[in-house]
């Protein structure tokens, strides 16, 4: 209950600001420990917050970033102002989003955009403004097979490949049901590549897509198990992902099938939700590193959340891969120079040049490239619900997928393999 | 029920076993089994909230399109009282109360000052009702992965090959007991007499001095019971989402305009098809895609049936 969360955080948090002061002040761009105080670069980011969806936690966690940055030196003393916007899932309201940041206040890049519905809207408005826009919570096609779009995050489809790999070489999956929405740009895109994987080891596979505006998710459950398969892959978020389980648990199905899924069901209130039925019976892909990987910038992460978020913001993988996007954004904007940071296509440029930029939050380097496609984060840990948490079953690995032949020989040109 | 309302059921009841046939045409008599008794189980859901709809329909003459949302704060406060560690008998009667609470409030102080007016401002009011409680709900709870639990959940029986558990069949049993008992309080008391009354002309009732106020009051109470008791159910069986559970009136109001928003057994009838056709569908591949619709055609095709030789008007008097 949110506002209950805010009262205890309220009440705690004086021994979190103590806790944070006992301990080490986050690390942010320059350093400086003075606020910047020049002339504002703008930048933009766009979320989707409202019924069925909250995907504002990639820009919230950026703004903390971009505060803390701000509050050490910002950008050659000049501060980030961000502006952020919200489509409401709504394609003229992502429109207008995109028009207020991009043309009205001039903004030189989007950093943290996570949305279902902004990306498939505005993409092309991207490539004929030439601004790039570093997202952090993708789940469509549109997002990492557009010019001007690169996520930190995965999304649907290298997580689904990362899950389905894994339990084709250690749970003996021989058949795949990949359980998606009826979306095309995000069900049958994602679901696709794992079938094919399946098939290119000697498999099978299939989907069965559930319309989100169906209420009963049973239908799918059945369509899954009457295609004989033997591993049910829930590419779905994590409320209708617990809706299949539960569907699976009222017919004890759990002994009968693998599951697996996606990084969407990698969210610590997953396991109360699913209960002890499921425990040590669910395996979850996780995009970028499990929470339990305290890394340096894990825990810069969560020291820049604590001082310049809002205590109820959350602290998820969207978050951490909007943090991400802020710190390489930041990291690329102070390696410019500083008489081309409010030139628009110099800023692109420049993001477009970023390449082996690397952090313990994902398993592979982070760059962008000049291309039609970007999907640098296509490796990443398997994990198994296991006594109300997450235990990581498998380190970093390499998805194995005809998909990734493009992004690979990318991959060499920038010298990264 | 006059000769022609059996009829018309019987006619229904046919044009629903032959769409089954035909959709179930070639399938392994199991899998058709599964995805009948799955239907049916969903069907039940919308039966029951459409009863709830016409209970209060009948007495009120107000389509309440806020009884999901009502049943989503009810589940909601189940659920957060289930997480405090509340007994859990108390979390469910606590959903019961919330809905019956927010059910009477507007029956109480918003739905007088409506009275008068036509049936479809009425019902867009209590729209508006479902949003700002969807908004509260959505404020209070955020958007987070949860679920709710009975213990009946744990328990079930194997129906045609489909594991039926006891909370689905206390589903099914409430719905047809609701049938019965609603019919019988309408037929037996003087409440349901009175409620009877003002369902066929309110002005009179009022002339001959049929106390409006009570029998609508408890009208909407028995409305707030059932849409609370359909969101715990609903909660526990589908999924816990508000948006979800609140927006589960639409079908119901399709399955209530299957018994014409009056004879609660059509209702059920009308709910339990709906179901079962939206089930059997998945196993259409051109048809699966239009699965969320087939509640809203199959009641768009009945009302067709009934108003036909009839010239509607807005208000909805011929």
């Amino acid at each position: 209950m949110r506002n209950f969360k805010t009262l205890a955080f309220a009440a705690g948090i004086s021994f979190v600001g103590f806790a944070g002061q006992a301990f080490a002040d986050p690390v942010c761009g320059m350093n400086t420990g003075e606020a910047a105080s020049g002339a504002p670069i703008i930048v933009g980011g766009i979320h989707g917050n409202a019924a069925p969806g909250d995907f504002s936690a990639s820009t919230d966690a950026a703004k903390a970033y971009f505060d803390c940055v701000n509050a050490n030196g910002g950008i050659n003393g000049r501060p980030i102002d961000y502006r952020v916007e919200n489509d409401q899932w709504n394609p003229e309201l992502a429109a207008q989003a995109a028009a207020k940041l991009v043309d009205d206040a001039g903004a030189v890049a989007l950093v943290g955009n996570g949305s279902f519905m902004e990306m498939a809207v505005n993409s092309q408005t991207y490539v004929d403004k030439d601004i790039m826009v570093m997202a952090s919570a993708c789940a469509i096609s549109e997002c990492f097979e557009t010019p001007n779009i690169v996520s930190t995050n995965q999304g649907p489809l290298p997580s689904n490949l990362g899950a389905t790999q894994y339990a084709q070489e250690e749970l003996g999956a021989t058949n795949v049901a990949c359980i998606g929405l009826n979306i095309p740009n995000n069900g049958p895109w994602s679901c696709k590549e794992s079938i094919s994987l399946m098939e290119a080891r000697g498999g099978a596979g299939s989907m069965a897509l559930l319309n989100p505006g169906a209420p009963d998710v049973n239908s799918a459950l059945l369509e899954a198990i009457a295609s004989g398969a033997d591993t049910i892959l829930m590419n779905l978020p994590a409320g209708l992902a617990i809706a299949v389980l539960k569907a699976a648990e009222e017919q004890d199905l759990r002994d009968a099938y693998n599951w697996i899924a996606p990084t969407p069901l990698y969210d610590l209130s997953v396991p109360a939700a699913l209960g002890d039925y499921w425990d040590g019976a669910v395996y979850v892909n996780a995009e970028l590193a499990p929470f339990s990987v305290n890394g340096p910038d894990a825990q810069n992460f969560l020291k820049v959340m604590d001082e310049f978020a809002q205590p109820d913001d959350p602290r998820d993988t969207f978050a951490q891969s909007g943090y991400l996007s802020a710190t390489y954004f930041v990291k690329r904007m102070l390696e410019m120079d500083p008489a081309d940071m409010d030139d628009r296509a110099k800023v692109s440029d420049a993001i477009r040049s970023i390449s082996g930029y690397t952090s313990d939050l994902m398993c592979g380097p982070y760059y962008v490239g000049d291309a039609e496609f970007h999907m640098p984060n296509h490796a990443g840990y398997m994990t198994k619900i296991v006594d109300g948490g997450f235990e990581i079953i498998r380190e970093c690995y390499e998805y194995d997928s005809a998909y990734f032949a493009p992004h690979i020989a990318i991959e060499k040109d920038l010298g990264l393999r | 029920m006059t000769r022609g309302t059996v009829l018309n059921a019987a006619l229904y009841l046919g044009i629903m076993a032959a769409i089954v046939l035909l959709l179930g045409w070639g399938k392994p008599s199991k899998v058709l089994g599964l995805f009948f008794v799955s239907g049916l189980a969903v069907g039940s859901l919308y039966a029951l909230g459409g009863i709830g709809l016409v209970v209060l329909y009948r007495a009120t003459g107000v389509l309440n399109f806020a009884n999901g949302a009502a049943g989503a704060a009810g589940a909601m406060t189940a659920w957060q009282l289930a997480q405090w560690s509340v007994w859990p008998p108390l979390t469910w009667l606590a959903c019961i109360l919330v809905a019956l609470v927010i059910s009477l409030a507007y029956g109480r102080f918003i739905a007088p000052l409506l009275a008068w007016r036509e049936p479809v401002v009425k019902a867009v009011a209590t729209l508006g009702f479902a949003l700002i409680i969807l908004g509260v709900v959505s404020f209070l709870w955020s958007d987070d992965p949860r679920s709710l639990t009975l213990p009946t959940d744990k328990v079930g029986v194997v129906v045609l090959g489909m594991r039926v558990t006891v909370t689905r069949l206390i589903v099914i049993v409430t719905s047809i007991a609701l049938v019965i008992g609603i019919w019988a309080y309408l037929k037996h008391t003087a409440v349901g007499l009175q409620m009877r009354s003002l369902a066929n002309d309110r002005d009179l009732s009022a002339l001959i001095g049929v106390p409006i106020l009570r029998v609508e009051t408890i009208a909407w109470a028995l409305s707030g019971v059932i849409a609370g008791f359909t969101g715990l159910m609903f909660g526990d069986l589908i999924r816990l989402e508000p948006t979800v559970i609140t927006f589960m009136v639409i079908p119901s109001i399709a399955a209530a305009i299957c018994g014409r928003l009056e004879h609660l057994s059509l209702v059920l009838l009308g709910g339990l098809s709906m179901g079962v056709i939206e089930s059997l569908l998945t196993l259409s591949p051109v048809l699966k895609g239009v699965r969320p619709i087939a509640p809203f055609a199959i009641a768009a095709l009945v009302l067709l049936w009934y108003q036909r030789g009839n010239r509607l008007t807005f208000g909805g008097g011929d």
